[in-house]
């Protein structure tokens, strides 16, 4: 039975600022309906790949290729494909977040009826008057919620999350996991960025990157059976003293 | 639409700050009518000192009508030579009108006395007013003196100011100030926008939109022509109500010249925004232009007298075509037969600043 053709494959990836080299030639495939976590600590090279991915930054060398679609050649197909979530949620914090929903729901071509669909639902997830305080003045848990919810409106294939989880509480943390299983079982491809080494429990694999290089890859259990580690702390401190602290 | 979402968005978000509106509807109406004063180049009061060492009558009559005017405010008085230098350098006056008795009376054909104008030079267009100003004086007596006599020049000019009749330095720089005024509200508004897009991150989610550039960089630029433009009817409205400016001509070309210049202008404030690494930086970068724009605007000087290697800039200027524009409208009521010229030169400028700017923002999300 053959593979199915990968949602994301990216092959020797670099990218140059001036003489720093962020990104060194990394390789890796996201499956269709996989759960794919990028583990690694702050400058490591995370935000710098998703970004590659999604067309925001410019690839030195290497190639991208989001369902067989290269995305230098066919960018606005690309990211059709794809739904994306920055790291600082970037909501507007002058806006509610019913005004947040609307603008990107607007700007994402949603008709009229399906962005009042969209803002209902939401509405019953969060109560009415939380939703109509500016972004600024809502908990971290709520303007994650709603982050999430404005990079979904498109009804994207293939979702990337850069670092989804920073500074929210665990409850938090935790339902936003229960959400991001929801749109496993609706089909959807996850690529998710975290620093937070106890999330990689719940990715069906893990790459571990650091100094812009992709230095373990593969389910967790399988990598902590293979590398006879009891946890992910030590399997992720072992493979970055093993390539070093430079 | 999808860029009605964008519109929409920019507004709330202006709205939202009520600092941001107070600086964008009330201080213009404080700047307009603090610059309406200040800006003022009418010279009154000018201080003198009157030193009367004739003792012909005409001495005393001109003195009297130097006393009566407005434009001058006489300090002292004496009947003494003296070292009258002094009084220059302590600044108690500008200028010491002399009047002597002449040496050669046989070789005056009239009897009046000799007038020497000491001026303080330092204020060298203080000093060339008020020295009209008493040349004026002295002119406007000698002709009602040999009117008296049933004798006249054999050739007066008697000028004819058209279309600002009391010669009211405000009804020239009133309608510039508008123009100016409009450039600092949408140039400082929109050269931080898109630099606060990278800022707070969100720039990343518009581009993963479904916005072309196009789409975001209209969404950028027109909620500050709207903005715009509503300052300039404010700035008319104090213009012509508080300080009593007629308007003469038509509001159409005047808005219509007001459009043309707002997309040259917002085109370079985007420039700024997307060369811009920060907010302070695009403010750094707003003000620097600004000032730019103004001295080489014909604003305060015309732009006649910039040295010819620098004219180039003022060619360039838009600010310099809008401020004539609306002095043609304004003061004398022209239409566009009069000033075709200056609106092609600003249409130029703004296609070549909208390309220039447009090309640097695609250049900008495809980085």
């Amino acid at each position: 039975m053959s593979r199915a053709a990968p949602a994301i494959a990216v092959r020797d990836l670099r990218k140059n600022f001036g003489g720093f080299q962020a990104v060194r030639g990394i390789s890796f495939d996201v499956a269709p309906g996989e759960i794919v976590g990028f583990l690694g600590p702050n400058g490591a090279g995370k935000t710098t790949t998703i970004k590659m991915i999604t067309g925001l930054l410019a690839i030195t060398s290497g190639s991208v290729e989001v369902n067989g679609l290269d995305n230098r050649r066919e960018l606005p197909r690309v990211k059709r494909m794809l739904g994306y979530m920055s790291q600082k949620f970037s909501l507007y914090p002058l806006l509610t977040a019913l005004e947040n929903i609307e603008f990107f729901g607007g700007i994402s071509g949603l008709a009229p009826h399906d962005l009042k669909a969209a803002m209902a639902r939401m509405q019953e997830a969060v109560p009415a008057p939380v939703l109509r305080q500016k972004i600024q003045d809502v908990p971290p848990g709520i303007r994650q919620k709603v982050a999430l919810f404005v990079c979904l409106l498109p009804d994207p294939g293939i979702i990337l999350l850069d670092e989804p989880t920073s500074g929210v509480d665990p409850e938090a943390r935790r339902g936003f996991w229960n959400e991001i299983y929801g749109l496993k079982t609706r089909g959807k491809t996850l690529l998710v960025s975290t620093h937070n080494l106890d999330e990689a429990e719940y990715c069906d694999r893990i790459l571990i990157i650091h100094n812009g290089e992709i230095v373990s890859a593969g389910a967790p259990d399988d990598l902590l059976r293979r590398e006879g580690k009891a946890s992910i702390e030590e399997l992720f401190e072992d493979a970055i003293r093993s390539h070093g602290q430079n | 639409m999808k860029l009605r979402y964008l519109v929409k968005k920019e507004l709330i978000e202006v709205m939202r700050q009520k600092e941001l509106l107070f600086l964008m509807f009330v201080s213009p109406v404080i700047q307009i009518v603090i610059l309406g004063y200040v800006v003022s180049t009418d010279i009154r009061h000018v201080p003198v000192g009157l030193v009367n060492l004739s003792r012909n009558q005409v001495a005393e009559r001109v003195s009297e009508r130097v006393r009566r005017s407005p434009l001058f405010a006489v300090r002292f008085e004496s009947r003494r030579s003296a070292d009258y230098l002094d009084l220059l350098k302590q600044g108690r006056a500008k200028a010491i009108i002399v009047f002597r008795d002449p040496l050669d009376r046989k070789r005056s054909a009239a009897t009046y006395p000799e007038v020497q104008v000491l001026m303080d030079g330092i204020d060298s267009n203080t000093a060339m007013v008020a020295a009209g100003y008493f040349n004026g004086i002295i002119k406007g007596y000698i002709l009602d003196d040999l009117a008296r006599r049933g004798r006249g020049l054999p050739v007066a000019g008697r000028p004819l100011f058209r279309f600002n009749p009391q010669l009211r330095s405000i009804n020239y720089m009133g309608p510039g100030i508008v123009g100016f005024l409009l450039t600092i509200i949408t140039m400082f508004l929109t050269s931080a926008s898109l630099v606060r897009e990278k800022e707070q991150q969100t720039m990343d989610t518009l581009l993963m939109s479904r916005l072309n550039s196009l789409e975001i960089y209209l969404g950028k630029a027109l909620p500050a022509v709207l903005i715009g433009l509503i300052d300039m009817v404010i700035g008319l409205l104090v213009v012509i109500l508080w300080f009593g400016i007629p308007f003469r001509g038509s509001l159409f070309f005047l808005f219509l010249a007001s459009l043309v210049y707002l997309a040259a202008i917002l085109s370079y404030a985007l420039l700024i925004s997307v060369l811009s690494a920060t907010t302070q930086q695009s403010m750094f970068f707003a003000w620097f232009s600004l000032i730019l724009f103004l001295l080489m605007s014909g604003f305060f000087t015309p732009v006649a007298n910039i040295p010819q290697p620098l004219r180039l800039l003022a060619d360039i200027n838009p600010l310099r075509y809008l401020i004539q524009i609306i002095r043609e409208i304004f003061l004398k009521g022209n239409g566009i037969a009069h000033f075709w010229k200056d609106l092609l030169a600003l249409a130029g400028i703004a296609a070549s600043l909208v390309s220039v700017s447009l090309l640097n923002f695609k250049r900008f999300i495809s980085r």
